[in-house]
C-alpha cells in the first residue's frame, strides 16, 4: 500500500513543479488566444479562440523588424563565437604556451561578470564610435559574454580526446587542420553544438543590452521590442498583442531545446565520462 | 634500410641498423626510451642530434605523413565515429590517388587478410579489444607504407588474446615481409616475434642480436637479468687461486676463464633456472663436468608442466647492495636472496627437504660486479 502512496506521492509532486513552471506559459498562451473584447473577463480560458492576435503581430512593422533583427544578430553572434572558441579551445587543450592557465582564468571571471554594469560605459563609447544602434553593436557585447564560455566549456571537451587519434591521423598522412577537421571537429560535435545552443540562447534572449544599446528598429531585438507594444496606441489592449508575440519568441526556442535536448545533455555530461 | 643515432637524455647514442623486410624488436622496462625511439622515426618527437634515414634518406625534417610510415598504437587510436570500413579507408581516403572503386576493393582485401569482413559496418566502441587491434592492423597495412611501427601493441589484450595476437602478427608478417619495428616492454613477445633484438635500458642501447644470441650470451647483468623467463639467478661470489666460491658450492674455473677475471676478487655468477637438476638425474659420465650442492628447499610451485623450487641462500657485503640496486632496475622488488631453479613436473622435491642439486660449471656466467659486464661465455667457465 505504501508503494502506491509514494507513488501517489511522487506523481503529485512532479505534476505540482510542472504546473507552477508552466503555469505562466499556459497563461500567455491563453491571453494571447483571446480576442480583444475577452482580455478583461476574468476568465482563464479565452470565450472564442482567434487568431486575430497573431496576425496583428505580424502584421506591425514594429515586430517583424524586431524578428529580422533578433534572428540575424543570434545568428551571425553564434557562428563567429563558436568557431573562434573551437579554434581557442584546440589550441588550450592541445599547446603549451605560457599564460594558458591565465587565459582559462580570465575566461572565468569574464563569464562571470555582472552584464549590467557595463551597459553604461557600453552606452557612451558605442555612441562616440558610431556603433550604436547596429547589429554589429550589440554582436560584439553577445561575443564577450559567450566566447569565455564556449571556450571554457570547449577546451574541457577537447582534453577528453586523446591526442593520439590527431598523430594517427597524422601517420595517415593528414595535415595538422586535416586532421582537426576530419578528426577532431566530427568528435567534439555534441561540445560544439552545445557551445552553439548555449550561445544563441544568450543572444536571442538578452534584454539588457537590446533595450540601452538601441533606439531604433534598425537594430531593437525581440525582447526590447516586446516593452515598446505598451506605448503603441493602436492596439485595444497591449497585453494581448505581447502575449501573442512572446509566444512567438518563445516557440522556436522550445522547440530548439526538444529537438536538441539529448545532444545538449549529452554535451554537457560528456566532459565528465570518458568518451 | 634506417640508422639513426643520438637524441636528449631520455634517447643516449643509439644507433641502430634496421635491414629491408626485417622485424626488430625494441625491448627494455618501462621508461628506457623504446617508445621516444619509435616515435622518432614516426616523425611524432624531434630529435635532438643524430640522424633519421630512410633508404638512405635524411627524414629529421619531414612531418609523419611524408615519411610513409605506418603506426599501430597502445591504444589503437581508432576513429570512434568512423566505422570499420571508413577507418581502414581514413588513410587512402586522404590521399586522394585512388578512386572510390580502388579503395573498396583494398579495404576489403585488407578485411578478409585480417578476418575483419563481418564487421566493416561497426564503429569501434562495437569491437572486442582483439577486433580493434586487428582493425587498427587493417589501418596501417592498407596503405603500402615503407614500414610499420608497433608501439607496445598487445599490453591492452588479456593474456590468452596476447598470446593469440602475437601468433598472429609474426605470421602476418613473415607472409608479407614488411619492415617492423616493435616496441614492447615483453621479453617473451620480443624474443617470439624479433629476428633481431635490441635491449634498452635507461636510453642507453644494452645489446642488439638474434634472440638466441641475446639469451645464451647476454653483454651485462642487465641483459642477463631481464631476458628470460623466470630470470637469471645472481648470486654474489669470491674468486681466489682460480676457484670461484659461491654461498652454496665452489667450481674450478677454467684457464681462460682465469685470464678474464683477472685480478678481481669478487664476482657476480649467473646461472639461468633450467640450468640446475637434480643430482640424482644427471648421468654419472657428465658429472664431472658441474658441480654438486646440498641445500635445503623452502618452497616449491607446480604449474603443471614444470615446477619451481627456492633455495634460499646468504648474500652479504657490496655486491649484494649491487645486486639489490639491479633488481630494482630489472623492476623486481623481491627481498630475499634464493636461487629459482626450475625441475620437472614430475620431481618430488617438496619444501623444507634437502637436496642434492647439481649444475654444469660451463654454463655459470661471471659478471664484473662494477661494470656489469659479462665476463665469461657458456662453455668457457
Amino acid at each position: 500500500m505504501s508503494r502506491l502512496l509514494k507513488k501517489a506521492c511522487f506523481a503529485l509532486g512532479a505534476a505540482g513543479v510542472v504546473g507552477y513552471a508552466l503555469l505562466p506559459v499556459a497563461w500567455i498562451l491563453a491571453l494571447s488566444l483571446k480576442s480583444g473584447d475577452d482580455v478583461g473577463n476574468q476568465k482563464f480560458w479565452p470565450t472564442s479562440f482567434t487568431l486575430e492576435n497573431y496576425r496583428a503581430v505580424f502584421a506591425s512593422p514594429l515586430f517583424t523588424s524586431a524578428l529580422v533583427n533578433s534572428i540575424g544578430i543570434s545568428l551571425v553572434a553564434t557562428t563567429i563565437s563558436v568557431a573562434l572558441s573551437t579554434l581557442a579551445a584546440y589550441a588550450i587543450a592541445r599547446l603549451e604556451f605560457p599564460g594558458k592557465k591565465a587565459i582559462l582564468e580570465i575566461a572565468l571571471a569574464i563569464a562571470m561578470f555582472p552584464v549590467v554594469s557595463l551597459v553604461g560605459p557600453l552606452f557612451d563609447t558605442w555612441r562616440s564610435i558610431g556603433l550604436y544602434d547596429t547589429w554589429l553593436g550589440l554582436i560584439l557585447p553577445y561575443m564577450s559574454f559567450t566566447l569565455p564560455l564556449s571556450i571554457w566549456v570547449l577546451s574541457a571537451f577537447f582534453r577528453q580526446i586523446p591526442w593520439e587519434l590527431e598523430q594517427a591521423a597524422q601517420m595517415d598522412g593528414a595535415t595538422s587542420w586535416q586532421a582537426f577537421r576530419k578528426v577532431i571537429v566530427p568528435i567534439a560535435a555534441p561540445g560544439v553544438f552545445t557551445a552553439a545552443i548555449l550561445t544563441f540562447f544568450f543572444a536571442w534572449n538578452d534584454f539588457v543590452f537590446g533595450i540601452s544599446l538601441t533606439s531604433t528598429d534598425r537594430a531593437r531585438p525581440v525582447p526590447a521590442a516586446l516593452a515598446f507594444f505598451s506605448g503603441a496606441s493602436q492596439f485595444q489592449q497591449p497585453a494581448v498583442a505581447i502575449a501573442a508575440a512572446a509566444v512567438v519568441v518563445t516557440v522556436p526556442v522550445v522547440a530548439l531545446v526538444l529537438l536538441f535536448q539529448q545532444r545538449i545533455v549529452a554535451g554537457l555530461t560528456a566532459g565528465a565520462v570518458k568518451g | 634500410m634506417k640508422h639513426y643515432a643520438d637524441g636528449f637524455a631520455a634517447v643516449n647514442n643509439v644507433s641502430l641498423d634496421i635491414e629491408d623486410g626485417e622485424f626488430v624488436t625494441l625491448v627494455g622496462p618501462s621508461g628506457c626510451g623504446k617508445s621516444t625511439i619509435l616515435r622518432m622515426i614516426a616523425g611524432l618527437e624531434d630529435v635532438s642530434s643524430g640522424e633519421v634515414l630512410i633508404a638512405g634518406e635524411r627524414v629529421n625534417e619531414q612531418p609523419p605523413r611524408t615519411r610513409n610510415l605506418a603506426m599501430v598504437f597502445q591504444n589503437y587510436a581508432l576513429y570512434p565515429h568512423l566505422s570499420v570500413f571508413e577507418n581502414i579507408a581514413f588513410p587512402l581516403r586522404l590521399s586522394r590517388e585512388r578512386g572510390k572503386q580502388e579503395i573498396r576493393g583494398r579495404v576489403e582485401q585488407v578485411a578478409k587478410l585480417l578476418e575483419l569482413t563481418d564487421l566493416l559496418d561497426r564503429r569501434p566502441s562495437q569491437l572486442s579489444g582483439g577486433q580493434r587491434q586487428r582493425v587498427a592492423m587493417g589501418r596501417a597495412m592498407v596503405r603500402d607504407a615503407r614500414a610499420f611501427l608497433f608501439d607496445e601493441p598487445l599490453s591492452n589484450l588479456d593474456a590468452k588474446l596476447r598470446g593469440q595476437m602475437r601468433t598472429e602478427i609474426g605470421r602476418l608478417q613473415r607472409k608479407l615481409r614488411f619492415t617492423t619495428v616493435y616496441v614492447t616492454h615483453d621479453q617473451i613477445e620480443a624474443m617470439t616475434l624479433g629476428e633481431r633484438v635490441a635491449v634498452l635500458h635507461k636510453g642507453v642501447l644494452q645489446q642488439v642480436g638474434q634472440p638466441r644470441e641475446i639469451y645464451e650470451c647476454p653483454v651485462n647483468l642487465f641483459v642477463a637479468g631481464f631476458i628470460g623467463s623466470p630470470p637469471m639467478n645472481f648470486v654474489p661470489a669470491t674468486v681466489s687461486g682460480g676457484i670461484v666460491s659461491l654461498p652454496f658450492a665452489s667450481v674450478e674455473l677454467s684457464r681462460e676463464a682465469r685470464e678474464r677475471i683477472g685480478g678481481r676478487d669478487l664476482v657476480v655468477a649467473g646461472i639461468r633456472p633450467e640450468c640446475f637438476e637434480e643430482a640424482h638425474l644427471v648421468p654419472s659420465d657428465e658429472r664431472d663436468q658441474g658441480v654438486s650442492f646440498k641445500a635445503t628447499v623452502d618452497l616449491t610451485e607446480w604449474l603443471g608442466n614444470v615446477q619451481f623450487a627456492y633455495v634460499p641462500f646468504e648474500a652479504q657485503g657490496a655486491v649484494s647492495r649491487q645486486l639489490k640496486s639491479l633488481a630494482s632496475d630489472l623492476g623486481s622488488e623481491s627481498s630475499r636472496t634464493q636461487l629459482t631453479i626450475s625441475l620437472d613436473a614430475e620431481s618430488r622435491v617438496r619444501g623444507g627437504h634437502p637436496v642434492e642439486f647439481w649444475f654444469a660449471a660451463r654454463r655459470m656466467h661471471l659478471f664484473d660486479p662494477a661494470s656489469g659486464l659479462n665476463l665469461t661465455r657458456p662453455g668457457q667457465a
